[in-house]
């Protein structure tokens, strides 16, 4: 397995998630980020205190967007073919294997990946077994 | 028939550019592309990889017993496609500086594709080196409370 390609620092701004203003208090009021649009809003108006609004500032350097910690980019595969895809950008990028590939082509999938110097993100999924 | 085909490279890719056999997309890591054509040496879906629109392009792969096989496409028989490809097999004995310089002399110079010269070495080598025994990872010390119960 080959190491990935220096790049800059991943710099994460903001990595919580965004919640929905008020969806701490009410059960009705689920997590997923809506702007406030009332009139009187205080999130909305950016008052002292309140929870920030999401914005394009806080996305990530361009150089880094999409990295895992790695520094790999992620890349679906299905089969030993689509691995040998990586051959010539096994620094850039790194297997990630389907959810619904069974253990039997996983470990095809593995060995193949390991002959090409691929990394693999979760290549011991559904393989391991517990002893 | 020597006769050249009417229809030029350019047109053919702004045909086949959105969609073809041989794309494979992804919407993960910001939306890639790659393509499986063999006469693409960087599996990456441009107009100047896409082997199989251009009339010259080179195809590096690996041999089912070991070693490389070179493939050059003769420019103006696509329409004979028995004897399309100029073809170099090495096999596995045949050293690495050898094949990388049989590939550039026949991808660098007398004009070819000298553009697509660093890459067909660069692929050949990474098949060899896909074909070398690969070690094992070494086994993982346990840590943490593992580490404590093993010792005692």
């Amino acid at each position: 397995m080959v190491s990935a390609k220096k790049h800059v620092p991943i710099v994460k701004k903001h990595p919580k998630k965004w919640n929905r203003h008020q969806s701490d208090t009410f059960k009705c009021v689920p997590s997923a980020w809506r702007k406030p649009k009332g009139i009187d809003n205080r999130v909305r108006r950016r008052f002292k205190g309140q929870i920030v609004m999401p914005s394009i500032g806080y996305g990530s350097n361009k150089k880094t967007r999409h990295l895992i910690p790695s520094g790999h980019k992620a890349f679906l595969v299905h089969n030993p073919r689509d691995v040998e895809l990586l051959l010539m950008h096994n620094r850039t990028y790194a297997a990630e294997i389907a959810s619904a590939v069974s253990s039997r082509k996983r470990i095809e999938i593995v060995a193949k990946a390991k002959a090409l110097g691929v990394k693999v993100t979760n290549g011991k999924a559904k393989i391991t077994t517990e002893s | 028939m020597s006769e050249r085909s009417n229809i030029s490279g350019d047109l053919l890719w702004e045909v086949v550019r959105h969609n073809n056999a041989y794309l494979v997309k992804r919407n993960s890591g910001g939306g890639v592309q790659f393509s499986r054509d063999p006469f693409n040496l960087v599996n990456k879906h441009s107009r100047k990889n896409a082997g199989f629109v251009n009339d010259k392009a080179v195809s590096v792969q690996p041999n089912e017993k070991g070693g490389v096989t070179l493939q050059t496409k003769k420019p103006g028989k696509a329409s004979t496609p028995a004897s399309q490809h100029n073809v170099h097999a090495y096999g596995k004995t045949v050293s690495n500086r050898k094949v990388y310089k049989n590939i550039a002399n026949a991808v660098g110079k007398n004009s070819y594709r000298s553009d697509l010269n660093r890459s067909a070495i660069a692929r050949a080598s990474a098949i060899k080196d896909s074909q070398r025994p690969k070690k094992d990872a070494p086994e993982r010390k346990p840590r943490g409370s593992k580490a404590s119960k093993t010792e005692a």
